[in-house]
């Protein structure tokens, strides 16, 4: 089955431009260009997220939100701004929205964040998961164990969270912002390379030893765990 | 014209009064003369009985001591008995307060203007006494002829001295003129003169001058901030561009890549740029006070610390927190995060290890700060590295936006405090403090 996303977004160059980087990779888009149109197609179709622009005419896209979440649709919802300071964030996600990104902003950014919003579910419906696996790298939830081909690995508390991060999102890409954002709770952006540094310290204890690599870097984007580049 | 009318309205109230006044004095004078005669006669009259009383006033006009030169003595059938008048005026009652008549006196051709005052006796006789006035007359005349003098001299003495008046603040409002023409034309460095021209115009000048201070440095400011922005997105600009140019040139699909990977990774630092500016600049207007929560400030600086440290330690620096295990703060977790995440990376940037991130409590505020080991900042350049996009021109070249510290003084007044720049011998120390319960300010 197709998947497909709701892109709520009234200027037409953006909303073409992520119309087709997820077209690319192999959703189906509708476009509305106003809060109203939106908020029909939000309460009709079966989305599988919605890209949803914080500033509409017609309509608050915040206001789109609420009536959205009012009706009892649990489509998860990432809010699109260009007020990207910290505050507007919050406010956005206070408002039922399960991300913010501030715009502009880089699609594969967006796509991320759109396929881990997915993989996590309607919001409030995190599925109870005690083991995260991905090829012979597990992990154990409950006792807070991860073990490579078997051995042991001993991990910092923060390496376990952003290894845990890329489990749950295994396949997928992960943004260094993302990984601030879930593994600290900061918004900011850190600037200098400083999540790689953290990224490399953890790729040196799984795939050390001339293991299969699991921990891929996607140039320009982020990270992401799979079996294979 | 103005200066015209202003001086009759102002001299001739002045005249008016100065003419009542003198008149009412003289008229004073007159009626004082008139009272003193009749004190006399009137004590001879009741020393010497009724039959004294036309040989005192005979006497008195006789020796010249009655002092307002007029008497005369009627018996009840009006015949004259002593005096110097000739009749009775008619039309005179007795007895009567003053009264203003024309009356010949005996061996006088023309006749005199005399105040008259009129007494009944009790022997059925009159009396009239009186003084010839015409001397008030002249003197009245002579005053409304001085007064009149006086205010065609005043009008064009008053229009002379509202001339003056005018041309001196004239000159002195050209001159703020002149200044207020050089500034609009771009001369920011003019200054009014405060020394001359009396205290009001030294005041004016000042508080003038004061103003042109702050607009100049507002000016300068506003001219630093747009020179060093337009400076700091050229650089990734032309960096673009050549990029770009690189990539439409080759046909290498592997290079291309490079090339525009490059270009993204400009574009993402001229984004970072703008957003830490529009974030100081709302940061500084007071957003973010809506946001404000209660969390662990040693935790936050814990976290900072711990994902600074790779980094760091790549770098051969330490980071080294020190706090109290717990430090409960109210307020914005996010900004506070990100000053201090800025301060850290300037430390490893700019400074040396180790570096230190500590809080501790003082009174009203939690003190934070960040110390590194590096060279530290001359604490004469202190003040001019707080400013926006103030990078200290040796740093010039390294990477970076130049905004931490703005963005962490904003941070800090956002939450009722201010930075500091101190030594840390050697080394910087910035130190944030923070009003704890600003919340409820």
């Amino acid at each position: 089955m197709t998947k497909k996303i709701l892109v709520v977004e009234d200027d037409g160059t953006t909303a073409d431009y992520v119309a087709k980087g997820f077209e690319q990779n192999g959703y189906v888009v509708d476009i509305a260009s106003n809060g109203r149109d939106g908020l029909f197609h939000a309460t009709d179709g079966n989305y599988a997220a919605i890209v949803l622009d914080r500033m509409l005419p017609g309509m608050d896209g915040l206001a789109v939100l609420g009536a959205v979440r009012a009706a009892g649709i649990d489509t998860p919802v990432i809010v699109l701004s260009a007020l990207g300071s910290t505050d507007e964030r919050v406010k956005g996600l206070k408002s039922g929205s399960d991300d913010y990104l501030a715009k502009p902003f880089a699609f594969s950014e967006l796509l991320a964040r759109v396929e881990a919003l997915q993989r996590r579910g309607p919001s409030g419906a995190q599925p109870i998961v005690t083991a995260l696996r991905c090829s012979d790298l597990a992990m154990d939830l409950l006792a807070r164990r991860v073990e490579r081909g078997g051995a042991r690995v001993d991990l910092q508390p923060r390496e376990f969270r952003l290894l845990e991060l890329l489990l749950r999102n295994k396949g997928q890409v992960v943004t260094r912002t993302m990984m601030l954002e879930e593994v600290w709770d900061y918004h900011f952006d850190p600037g200098t390379n400083v999540i790689d540094v953290h990224i490399s310290r953890l790729r040196k204890k799984i795939d050390e030893g001339g293991r299969e690599p699991l921990l891929h870097t996607v140039r320009g984007v982020g990270y992401m765990l799979s079996e294979s580049a | 014209m103005i200066s015209l009318a202003f001086s009759v309205v102002i001299t001739v109230p002045v005249l008016l009064f100065v003419y009542h006044q003198t008149d009412s004095l003289f008229e004073e004078r007159i009626h004082d003369r008139v009272a003193d005669d009749e004190r006399d006669l009137m004590f001879a009259y009741s020393t010497a009985g009724a039959a004294g009383l036309p040989a005192a006033i005979n006497q008195a006009l006789m020796t010249g001591e009655l002092r307002g030169g007029v008497a005369l003595l009627v018996d009840q059938s009006g015949h004259k008995i002593a005096g110097n008048l000739s009749a009775w005026p008619p039309v005179l009652p007795t007895p009567s307060e003053w009264s203003e008549i024309r009356l010949f006196q005996e061996g006088q051709v023309r006749p005199d203007l005399f105040a008259i005052r009129t007494l009944a006796l009790p022997t059925g006789q009159r009396l009239l006494l009186g003084t010839a006035i015409s001397e008030r007359e002249r003197m009245r005349a002579a005053l409304v002829e001085a007064l009149l003098g006086a205010l065609l001299l005043a009008i064009p003495l008053g229009l002379i001295g509202g001339w003056v008046v005018l041309k001196i603040a004239e000159r002195r409002a050209r001159a703020v003129g002149h200044v207020a023409t050089r500034i609009a034309a771009g001369d920011f460095s003019h200054r009014l003169d405060e020394e001359t021209g009396g205290e009001e115009f030294a005041m004016l000048a000042a508080a003038i001058n004061a103003m042109l201070e702050r607009i100049e440095e507002l000016v300068e400011q506003l001219r630093l901030v747009t020179d060093s922005l337009a400076h700091d997105l050229r650089s990734p600009l032309t960096r673009m561009r050549a990029n770009m140019e690189r990539a439409a040139a080759v046909d290498d699909r592997e290079r291309q890549q490079q090339a525009l990977e490059a270009v993204s990774l400009d574009i993402d630092r001229m984004l970072r740029l703008i957003s830490a500016t529009l974030e100081i600049s709302s940061t500084e207007a007071g957003a973010g006070k809506d946001h404000f929560e209660h969390f662990d400030l040693s935790a936050l600086l814990g976290d900072i610390g711990e994902i600074y440290n790779p980094i760091a330690e790549e770098r051969g620096m330490q980071i080294v927190t020190e706090a109290a295990a717990a430090l409960a703060y109210t307020g914005n977790r996010q900004s506070i995060g990100r000053a201090v995440a800025n301060l850290v990376d300037n430390a490893i940037k700019y400074g040396g290890g180790p570096i230190e991130l500590g809080a501790s409590e003082d009174g009203e505020f939690i003190k934070l700060w960040v110390a590194d080991g590096g060279a530290g900042i001359p604490a004469e350049l202190r003040e001019q590295a707080l400013g926006k996009y103030r990078r200290l021109e040796e740093s010039r070249t390294m990477e970076g936006s130049g905004l931490g510290l703005a963005l962490a003084r904003a941070v800090a007044r956002l939450h009722g405090g201010d930075i500091e720049l101190q030594d840390n011998g050697p080394g910087l120390r910035v130190l944030l403090s923070l009003r704890r319960n600003v919340s409820l300010l």
